[in-house]
């Protein structure tokens, strides 16, 4: 949300009329609304789908050291400053989310760069 | 992706009553015109969809901005992204007379209302600051691992694992603290799956009467939150995520 990057310290509540982020709008209108036996599902491919959330598997080693080097090289002098910027730039956070981002939308939509045709029942 | 050639087929971007809304001026997916398709009171929103098309980030736009403007003017039913059905014939049967009733029922009980998506989002560095503060062990483990550096691969899973578990729960607690606070002003919720960061994602389901109340609860509960977690709530928007009974496809 384009809003939300422009956010301060104080900004704890922010507010959009509608989504502006492509991860925004994915979340309203993908995969959500009334299902119909559809005689194709058009799939969103080729799209740059760079940051849906994606499900992360916590138990797993990599998120273990990822989250063990973050609290290694916080910095215990800086306070409030350090977590806006490391929200706007994403940091290696930001990245991981991203990568996450690309599988989740995958495993959303199956056959992604085929024609998936559902022939209607 | 390129749909079968063999059909132009119709997309359908959700459900109004038939004399609820005149006409759709905004753009539909491919560029094409919003046309409706009325049976018996029913109508879909709907437009051609081209032999050769191909999905471009705009469209995804499109399809939320015809669903916006709807549902700007009555009552929607909203369909997932990418739905095509074969032909108005199929629209009409297959869906408006078939599934007449549920449709009726799911207008019904969307009279009124709108969707608003709240995330709750952490600021990782002050998640883990406190998680530090308050836990000796993983304060323990950080000066151990650093100390130790490459050496210390399996007391780093530790530490990682330990924090884990501590922002899981910290998850748990700010997710349940948020939605006992915003349930009341709430007519229903649908959760979204987390990212790493995130302590909430949902979609509420709330009266229009009772959209003051429900931003009073959020104007009550985000303070609590900080300085570890900020709150984005995005709407009113179409109810996409309550247009069915269970979740998409």
């Amino acid at each position: 949300m384009a809003i939300a990057t422009q956010g301060t310290a104080n900004n704890y509540l922010q507010r959009a009329p509608s989504p502006s982020g492509l991860a925004d709008v994915l979340d309203v209108i993908l995969d959500k609304g009334l299902v119909i036996d559809a005689y194709v599902r058009v799939s969103v491919i080729g799209i740059e789908v760079l940051t849906i959330d994606a499900r992360i598997v916590i138990a797993s080693v990599d998120t273990y050291l990822r989250f063990a080097e973050a609290v290694n090289r916080l910095d215990l002098a800086q306070t409030e400053t350090a977590g806006i910027d490391e929200l706007r730039n994403g940091g290696s956070s930001g990245k991981k989310k991203t990568e996450g981002a690309v599988e989740g939308a995958k495993e959303k939509i199956p056959g992604l760069g085929s024609s998936d045709k559902e022939r209607s029942r | 992706m390129t749909v079968a050639a063999t059909s132009t087929g119709v997309y359908v971007y959700g459900i109004v009553r038939a004399d609820e809304l005149p006409a759709v001026s905004a753009e539909g997916v491919a560029g094409m015109q919003v046309e409706l398709i009325e049976h018996d009171g029913l109508a879909a929103v709907a437009s051609r969809l081209p032999a050769e098309f191909k999905v471009k980030r705009r469209d995804l736009n499109r399809h939320l901005q015809v669903l916006e403007e709807a549902f700007g003017e009555t009552t929607v039913v909203p369909c997932p992204f990418g739905t095509v059905m074969v032909s108005d014939a199929d629209v009409e049967t297959a869906l408006l007379s078939d599934r007449r009733r549920e449709l009726e029922a799911a207008l019904k009980r969307l009279d009124g209302m709108v969707q608003l998506n709240v995330k709750a989002v952490y600021d990782e560095a002050e998640l883990l600051r406190e998680l530090l503060a308050g836990h000796p062990e993983v304060a323990r483990l950080r000066e151990s691992t650093a100390r130790l550096g490459d050496a210390a691969y399996y007391e780093r899973v530790r530490l990682g694992e330990l924090v884990a578990g501590l922002v899981e729960d910290r998850r748990r607690a700010d997710a349940d603290r948020l939605v006992s606070a915003l349930a009341e002003a709430a007519a229903d919720i649908r959760y979204d799956d987390v990212g790493e960061l995130d302590a909430l994602k949902a979609s509420f389901l709330v009266n229009r009467k009772d959209l003051g109340r429900f931003d009073a609860r959020l104007e009550e509960v985000a303070p609590a939150l900080q300085p570890v977690a900020r709150i984005e709530v995005i709407g009113p928007l179409p109810p996409t995520a309550f247009a069915g009974e269970g979740r998409g496809v």
